[in-house]
């Protein structure tokens, strides 16, 4: 065959292969505002700097070969802002994006290259799970699930940040709860299956929505760690995300140009507080303030919302911000806000983050509802994970700080720095509380006023910094300036900014 | 217009209600101020709209997770 219709071949299966399911089902999607696999990897990476691995891959099945250009999944690299990625892009137009052979070799192609060359991945699901009837039967399953042992294992050597841009059982299912960040488009259902399935199979009809649309991933399992209005959103929250970030573990985050007007609002901190001690304010907005102009950037925010979690800039260096907020439950971290906590904690120290408290906590929530839903438990993993952080903690104490919170919020030796606004308060429980507690004397017995005076004694911010349990009080303006120059002094040197990874295996996936 | 159930977030006793149904609200509004743990916690929406229902008053109990106002967005 003469060397010009070789090249006439090529183009041909090109053209065939970028066809994706058709201009049907790709003009519907036009339509509809969504964007398909291509676009959205046109999106996400660089322009002209995506490489395509796997364009001819197809099915297996000989039947099937025509009707699935790239196998449904497309796999490659590409750069992000100049630094290189991998990324698997769903496309639903072809047989669903359904598992197959060809594909989950696509896809354990890019993670290997990922993990072990020190790229970030990057999921855009939309998938209906595993192909039919490919997977059907003993046989099928035999030959197509398990082959892979490593097909899901976390262990953190480079980030993994997903989207859920539509209907996501399965796979993509899985690789959003795996990923590092998990950001989802309003619209999109996230399940382990459908709610056709699932009413099938409950005998009882299932409202997509309820099953796994943004509100119950956001609000009730955590599951998303934002939420986006548009696939284009979507997938600039992931960009954004892994700016913070180093291309893999053993390398420390990039650093950014501080914006001009950083630290502008420092002058008036101290009047984000409330004066009364019985108010509370959004601790959001003295974050804000503290960190370079316009890199707050949080995560899980309408879920366990006591508990604060967000990375940032402070002098163009990532930091991950963890805080309790009055604005809700008074800042008493619930169950829900300890393992939002956790897991922040485990996505900072597995890619070398410097953690950031800023404490305001009358204690962890208590009651009948939090045990029910394992606070001891949660309390205690958060602690865990404290312990086991390698990279610098450093901790602001805002306001209150009691019991076992005051621990677990980095106070005594839990941080490399401790220290506290002159507005802090420390104690163990509420004094009036204690009083009851001990001698069972309520306000208004005989004995009461002494004994409170007690319970009282000793917890200025001055008494806590004569024993040197707090490194230094701080005046509120001069916070940034303070956590800048202390980041400094604990630069990890001696490893070049990498901590010790002890738990970059930890299943946290919310 | 979906309904959206504002839950407290706390056990506590309702101590002021800000809004009323047919008010409109923004995204971070307070609707209710619950007393507890001798603190004032507001009740917020996460949700521009309008206040469909407000289902408690002053000095009625609440409790962690009951729905206290409908807003509409």
């Amino acid at each position: 065959m003469a060397f010009e219709q070789l090249m006439e071949e090529y183009d041909a299966q090109r053209v065939r292969a970028l066809a994706m399911g058709g201009p049907d089902k790709l003009a519907k999607r036009r339509a509809a505002g969504i964007l398909n696999a291509r676009e959205r990897l046109d999106r996400l990476f660089d322009g002209g700097t995506f490489l395509e691995s796997g364009l001819f891959g197809t099915s297996a099945f000989a039947d099937d070969r025509a009707s699935t250009p790239a196998d449904g999944k497309i796999t490659g690299f590409g750069r992000i802002r100049g630094r290189e990625a991998a990324a698997v892009a769903n496309d639903f137009t072809v047989k669903g994006a359904s598992s197959s052979t060809t594909n989950m070799k696509k896809i354990g192609h890019v993670k290997r290259t990922a993990t072990e060359r020190g790229i970030p991945l990057i999921f855009l699901g939309e998938s209906s799970g595993a192909r039919l009837p490919d997977n059907m039967g003993a046989r099928g399953m035999g030959s197509m699930l398990g082959l892979d042992p490593h097909q899901y294992l976390r262990s953190r050597e480079s980030p993994w940040a997903a989207a859920a841009l539509g209907l996501c059982y399965g796979s993509s299912t899985w690789y959003c709860c795996l990923a590092d960040f998990n950001v989802m488009r309003k619209g999109a259902i996230l399940a382990v299956s459908s709610s056709l399935l699932a009413s099938l199979a409950m005998n009882d009809p299932v409202d997509p929505e309820e099953l796994g649309g943004w509100r119950v991933h956001a609000e009730i399992t955590g599951l998303a760690d934002r939420v986006a209005d548009s696939d284009e959103e979507a997938i600039d929250a992931i960009k954004t995300f892994l700016g913070y970030l180093p291309s893999h573990s053993n390398e420390p985050p990039p650093v950014a140009t501080v914006p001009a007007g950083s630290g502008a609002q420092m002058e008036g901190i101290a009047a984000l507080l409330p004066e009364s001690r019985t108010q509370v304010y959004d601790m959001r907005k003295v974050l804000r303030a503290v960190v370079d102009r316009d890199s707050y950037f949080e995560l899980k925010a309408r879920f366990g919302k006591a508990g604060v979690t967000a990375l940032a800039r402070l002098g163009g260096q990532s930091v991950g911000l963890i805080a309790n907020n009055p604005l809700f439950k008074g800042g008493a971290l619930d169950a829900d806000a300890c393992q939002k906590i956790t897991s922040f904690i485990v996505l900072c120290d597995s890619y070398n983050i410097p953690i950031v408290m800023f404490v305001d906590t009358p204690g962890f929530a208590i009651g009948v509802e939090a045990e029910r839903k394992r606070a001891p438990a949660m309390i205690m993993n958060f602690m865990n994970a404290l312990s086991l952080v390698t990279v610098p903690k450093l901790t602001v104490l805002v306001r209150k700080s009691y019991g076992q919170a005051y621990i677990n919020m980095g106070g005594g030796r839990n941080s490399d720095e401790f220290v506290a606004w002159p507005t802090a308060e420390v104690s163990f429980m509420d004094p009036n509380y204690a009083v009851t507690v001990v001698f069972g004397l309520k306000p208004g017995d005989p004995g009461f006023d002494d004994a409170h005076a007690k319970m009282q004694r000793d917890s200025s911010v001055y008494d806590i910094a004569s024993i040197y349990a707090v490194q230094d009080v701080i005046a509120p303006h001069h916070t940034r300036d303070y956590l800048i120059r202390m980041l400094d002094v604990h630069r990890l040197r001696r490893s070049n900014g990498v901590g010790k990874h002890l738990m970059a295996a930890w299943p946290t996936t919310c | 217009m979906a309904a959206i159930e504002i839950k407290s977030e706390i056990t506590g006793t309702v101590w002021q209600v800000k809004k009323q149904p047919g008010d409109t609200v923004e995204e971070g509004d307070t609707l209710i101020v619950i007393e507890s743990m001798k603190m004032e916690i507001p009740v917020i929406t996460e949700d521009a709209g309008t206040v469909k229902e407000i289902l408690v008053k002053e000095k009625d109990p609440v409790a962690e997770g009951q729905t206290v106002a409908i807003v509409e967005d």
